[in-house]
């Protein structure tokens, strides 16, 4: 592809699509669509509270400027391009907000947003940063919290039962996620990673029934698949917020396949299952806290930390990891080096892509891309 | 880079002046404490000194080192060698200001020599963080005792509720209050562990005692400023901050504050101001550039004085009962949470001093400063590298609009100079104060 040819403007994209598909869903139902940012929050709670839970994601490259009115240049630009969308009334189809505090910039962004653009229901969801067992304490106590506020929001209580119903439901798609992971390990992966990705992109839209028809479907096609190419070169990407497929998309022209990935919206939710408690809130502590993997908890120091992610890199045979993080992401790349020094350490090459969440130059990034993919290859 | 013209500061007062011979005497003594062996912790703004004090421990701040390194102009170089280890430009110049010395300090096996104490930060033992503010505190001491000093760490998480809950619900507060008081409880917990000792209730007592007094003397100090002419200017309030790190809860910071307040005092009875002819009054946002706090003397050569500063203001210090020292810790902490409330900062829900407000809404809070403190405009300095305290300018700039007061937002670092042009600099600040002019005429026709 020619240096400057924007890359992201092959259109549809994920975003566009599940956009148009949630306001069809809200039209069909008449239930409130609950947006939410980050994943400490479990959707799970949102649908037991009868709306619906909408994982809202950004426009890569497109025009921030309208941000500017409210805040400072200088923060993370996918934040920046959803306030930018939210001033333009891009997220009209939501009826309520959650914000989970994650990183500085996810929760700074509550309260600009609800201050100049308010909604009829808006919940901060606040998050300790490290596990311990206090910490986990007070996600807990957290999790009620915003349990009750919903139920005021949406007029019906959320029963246990209910609860435990949707996370079955949410670990049954997350089985399917797996098994579709799976295929990815063969020699030739049946399913490439810029679709796993808008697949997974689906998942946080639409209705798990919709949701787990594409996943089985990508299933069924994913194992007829039988390698006629020879082996090329695996890839693992790992980094800031990967809400569009275009460097997905981009490695794979380079002559890669993207077999892995540690990134928000992909295997970090799906990876592994709620866990059934007799208190449910037990389970959903256990999984949106204490295993979700995001820089932004803290885990100690050492880099035992990445253990996860050489032992990810080894299940999926991947010959290299490419960090991609996005301008002002604090959490990675205050990582990266460590990281850096340790998948050195543990044979396994890595190649940065720092970016204003725009895939631009696009040229400039191909070529980077290609040098590393033949260096690994 | 050339040098700025801005590089040396001048300080007002005989008090802060007088901390040229105080902290070196401070420092030898820590210096020698040091080649003893005793066990050293490097720690956060949010650890509470006194508790350190308690344990009678050896400690130094990275933060503080940072703005010492800055002002002597050797920030840089530490900056430069963390991004070659892989640190972005982007990230908090603090940070990278540590990461760079600390490896050039495990190259050398020593403090390397153009650190700006004698023998530098030492090794330390343990890292005691705080999540107090941002992110980046989070992974700073994670990544110093993973890739420099392999020490056990220890990192206070204060959560404050966000701006839309009511934090006078006692479900809310106590949900808050357990949080906080079981965190203390590791942190204690930790600290014997590491040092071996127990903890002596009685001695942190008396240690808070000392150093409430103090801050006590600090918060009546800032509300001299009120006067007409102001007494006392930002290049006196910044350095002044550093015994609060060190030496807030001995007599000697009891002493320190006392004395500048009775100076202050003083200068207000006599009517002396920073300035001869005072023409703006001006409030502070963000961290100084503490490269060039020289500054704060320029705009005092053309009239313009700051009454009050956002940031490392405790002014609003709270009273608390300090029977239970380790509850008095806790509340003191919940005592800032609510403070923002009332403020309505919406946009930090971390526990920040009351006055980082970055992100201040619907409160009547800045009406007040403005008036309290007879202000003619505001001025903010956007750090790149510290989004975190900067984040809300845009906002406050919006509310300061409504009331009609001037405001000027410029772009730069608290330790990396790199952004910094005089030229530039100069230009904006002379069209600012072109524009208080305007405002003012405009209000006096
Ligand atoms: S990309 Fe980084 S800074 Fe931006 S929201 Fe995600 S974790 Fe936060
Ligand atoms: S508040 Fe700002 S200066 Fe302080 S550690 Fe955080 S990013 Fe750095």
């Amino acid at each position: 592809m020619p240096a400057g040819k924007k890359v992201n403007t092959k259109q549809p994209r994920a975003t566009n699509l599940n956009e148009e598909e949630i306001r069809r869903i809200k039209t069909d139902t008449g239930k409130p669509v609950i947006g939410y940012l980050c994943c400490f929050a479990p959707p799970e709670i949102i649908s037991a509270a009868g709306a619906i839970p909408y994982r809202i994601t950004g426009l890569p490259g497109e025009d921030n400027s309208a941000a500017d009115a409210y805040t400072e240049p200088y923060g993370c630009t996918y934040v920046r391009n959803i306030l930018a969308r939210a001033t333009r009334g891009e997220f009209d189809f939501i009826d309520g907000l959650v914000i989970s505090h994650s990183c500085d910039m996810v929760q700074r962004l509550y309260g600009i947003w609800t201050y100049y653009h308010p909604l009829p229901y808006s919940y901060l969801f606040n998050v300790p940063h490290q596990v311990s067992p206090w910490a986990q304490r007070f996600y807990k106590r957290e999790l009620g919290f915003f349990k009750e506020s919903l139920e005021q929001f949406t007029g019906r209580v959320v029963s246990p039962e209910a609860l435990v119903e949707e996370i079955g439901i949410s670990n049954q798609s997350r089985t399917l996620v797996r098994k579709l992971y799976e295929q990815r390990k063969k020699l030739l992966p049946g399913i490439s990673g810029s679709e796993m990705l808008n697949l997974l992109m689906a998942g946080g839209t639409l209705p798990a029934k919709a949701f787990q028809a594409k996943l089985k479907e990508a299933l069924l096609k994913a194992e007829a698949a039988h390698g006629q190419e020879s082996a090329k070169p695996r890839i693992l990407i790992w980094g800031s917020i990967m809400d569009d497929n275009a460097l997905f998309r981009m490695v794979e022209e380079a002559g890669a396949v993207v077999v892995a990935d540690d990134t928000c919206i992909g295997f970090r939710v799906w990876e592994k299952d709620v866990p059934q408690t007799v208190d449910p809130y037990d389970g959903l502590t256990e999984h949106y806290f204490v295993n979700f993997q995001c820089p932004r908890t803290d885990r100690g120091p050492g880099s035992k930390r990445f253990d996860y992610l050489v032992e990810r890199a080894h299940e999926y045979k991947a010959d290299g990891i490419i960090g991609y993080v996005i301008s002002f992401c604090d959490p990675h790349k205050l990582d990266y080096p460590d990281l850096r020094d340790y998948l050195k350490a543990e044979g396994l090459p890595m190649l940065l892509i720092d970016d204003n969440y725009s895939f631009e130059p696009a040229g400039a990034i191909e070529t980077r891309l290609q040098a590393f993919v033949e260096m690994i290859g | 880079m050339s040098q700025s013209e801005m590089s040396r500061a001048k300080r007002h007062l005989e008090t802060t002046a007088r901390m040229k011979e105080m902290l070196p005497r401070f420092f030898m003594r820590m210096m020698e404490r040091r080649f003893s062996n005793e066990p050293l912790a490097w720690c956060m703004v949010g650890v509470p000194p006194e508790l350190l004090k308690a344990f009678d421990l050896l400690f130094e701040w990275p933060e503080n080192f940072g703005t010492m390194c800055a002002s002597r102009l050797v920030a840089p170089r530490f900056i430069e060698v963390a991004e070659g280890d892989g640190y972005s430009p982007e990230l908090c110049s603090y940070v990278t200001n540590t990461m760079g010395y600390c490896k050039l300090f495990k190259e050398k096996g020593e403090a390397p020599e153009e650190s700006p104490l004698p023998g530098g930060m030492g090794t330390p033992a343990m890292l005691l963080g705080s999540g107090f503010i941002c992110e980046p505190r989070w992974k700073w001491f994670q990544s110093v005792a993973t890739r420099f000093f392999d020490v056990p760490v220890y990192s206070t998480d204060p959560l404050a509720p966000p701006w839309d809950v009511d934090p006078t619900d006692p479900r809310i507060a106590e949900h808050y209050l357990t949080l906080l008081r079981e965190d203390l409880a590791g942190q204690i917990e930790f600290l014997e562990k590491q040092t071996g000792k127990k903890l002596d209730i009685d001695a942190l007592r008396e240690i808070m005692a000392l150093s409430h007094q103090a801050l006590a003397y600090w918060r009546d100090t800032l509300a001299l400023r009120r006067a007409i002419p102001s007494p006392m200017g930002s290049t006196d309030y910044f350095h002044a901050i550093i015994p609060q790190m060190y030496l807030v809860g001995d007599q000697e910071a009891v002493d320190f504050y006392r004395e500048m307040y009775e100076e202050v005092k003083n200068r207000v009875e006599r009517g002396v101001g920073v300035v001869e002819e005072e023409k703006y009054r001006l409030i502070w946002f963000g961290l100084p550039p503490w490269f060039n706090m020289g500054i704060f003397n320029y705009l005092e050569s053309h009239g313009a004085v700051f009454a009050y500063e956002s940031t490392y203001n405790v002014g609003d210090y709270f009273e608390v009962d300090l029977s239970d020292p380790l509850e008095a810790l806790v509340r003191r902490t919940w005592q800032r949470a609510l403070k923002m409330h009332e403020f309505g900062a919406e946009a930090m829900p971390e526990l920040c001093n009351p006055a980082v407000f970055g992100g201040f809404v619907g409160s009547n809070l800045l009406e007040e400063l403005t008036r309290d403190f007879s202000l003619t405009g505001a001025m903010m300095h956007l750090t790149r590298s510290c989004r975190a305290v900067s984040f809300g300018e845009v906002h406050t700039r919006n509310r300061f609009a409504q009331i009609g007061l001037p405001s000027l937002i410029f772009e730069s670092d608290m330790a990396d100079p790199r952004l910094w042009s005089d030229a530039q600099i100069k230009t904006r600040l002379h069209a600012f104060l072109e524009t208080m002019d305007k405002v003012q005429k405009g209000v006096n026709k």
